[in-house]
């Protein structure tokens, strides 16, 4: 249940660490697990100019405005056997306009809804499903 | 489907009930149900909660029926000599096989037959031999005994 204004942690290591919810791309006032999301960075690591050489060509800098993709929501989601899932925290990862994941790896776990929703890359590099 | 335990309780999760938690550090929890997740956040011990299971066991509760059941009392046989007969008395006549018996017996019989025989022969002779005067007259007067029928 992310809307506007909700802050989430961002794990993938494109830089930044902290987004906030600008905007919800679905006709919804909620986003949840899978649903893409505008958002602004709060807090990003700091860039040198040592490591941005080795990093992905985006950098991210606190302020700008990506889009994103919900990954774990505090919110319990249910699942097709009944069962309702819970996650600690609110996550996202952030992705460029082709909707592909701007990091190069992610960090932590992901509801496994992204899987039928679609978004196969972050599924295939995320270390566990639940 | 695959039934889970309660991380709390203890207790089995069937589908639809219960739910899940994923903490932070990513381990998965189960729950039975709002008691059991609410306890969890408070960060109960089951241990220190009565009703558990787990509590359960560690304070031996419902453990005594299943002891008491499994304790069968088997008589133990002794084997015990009587006064008058000695332990291998009673076992020799136990053991006795039991034409042996009827030999014995047959044998036995034939011996008091024969011991009878020997004493009617007996009798016989001291009859013969008695002192004529001393036969029985029934035609003498009765003396003067009475014998109560009562038998005092």
């Amino acid at each position: 249940m992310i809307q506007l204004k909700s802050r989430l942690t961002v794990i993938d290591n494109s830089g930044a660490l902290v987004a906030e919810c600008i905007k919800v791309l679905r006709n919804a006032r909620w986003a949840e697990v899978g649903d893409e999301i505008v958002v602004a960075v709060k807090k990003a690591r700091p860039i040198s100019d040592k490591t941005s050489a080795s990093l992905s060509a985006a950098k991210i800098r606190k302020g700008d405005v990506r889009r994103a993709v919900v990954v774990r929501t505090k919110k319990e989601i249910r699942r097709p056997d009944g069962r309702y899932v819970r996650f600690d925290d609110n996550a996202c990862v952030l992705l460029n306009n082709q909707q592909q994941p701007l990091g190069s790896r992610i960090l932590g776990l992901v509801a496994a809804e992204l899987r039928f929703k679609n978004w196969v890359k972050i599924v295939s590099l995320a270390p566990r499903v639940v | 489907m695959k039934i889970e335990l309660c991380n709390l309780s203890g207790y089995k999760i069937y589908p639809a009930n219960g739910r899940t938690f994923v903490s932070k550090d990513s381990k998965t929890f189960h729950f039975l149900n709002s008691k059991c997740e609410s306890l969890f956040h408070q960060k109960k011990n089951a241990r220190d909660l009565a009703w558990t299971p787990i509590c359960r066991k560690i304070a031996r509760k419902g453990i005594s029926e299943e002891v008491a059941k499994k304790r069968t009392r088997r008589t133990v046989k002794y084997n015990r000599a009587v006064v008058g007969a000695s332990w291998e008395a009673i076992n020799a006549r136990r053991t006795e096989k039991p034409e042996l018996r009827a030999a014995a017996r047959a044998e036995a019989v034939s011996k008091a037959k024969e011991k009878r025989k020997g004493e009617a022969a007996k009798k016989k002779v001291a009859r013969a031999n008695a002192p004529q005067g001393e036969k029985f007259n029934k035609n003498q007067p009765r003396a003067a005994t009475k014998v109560s029928r009562s038998g005092r």
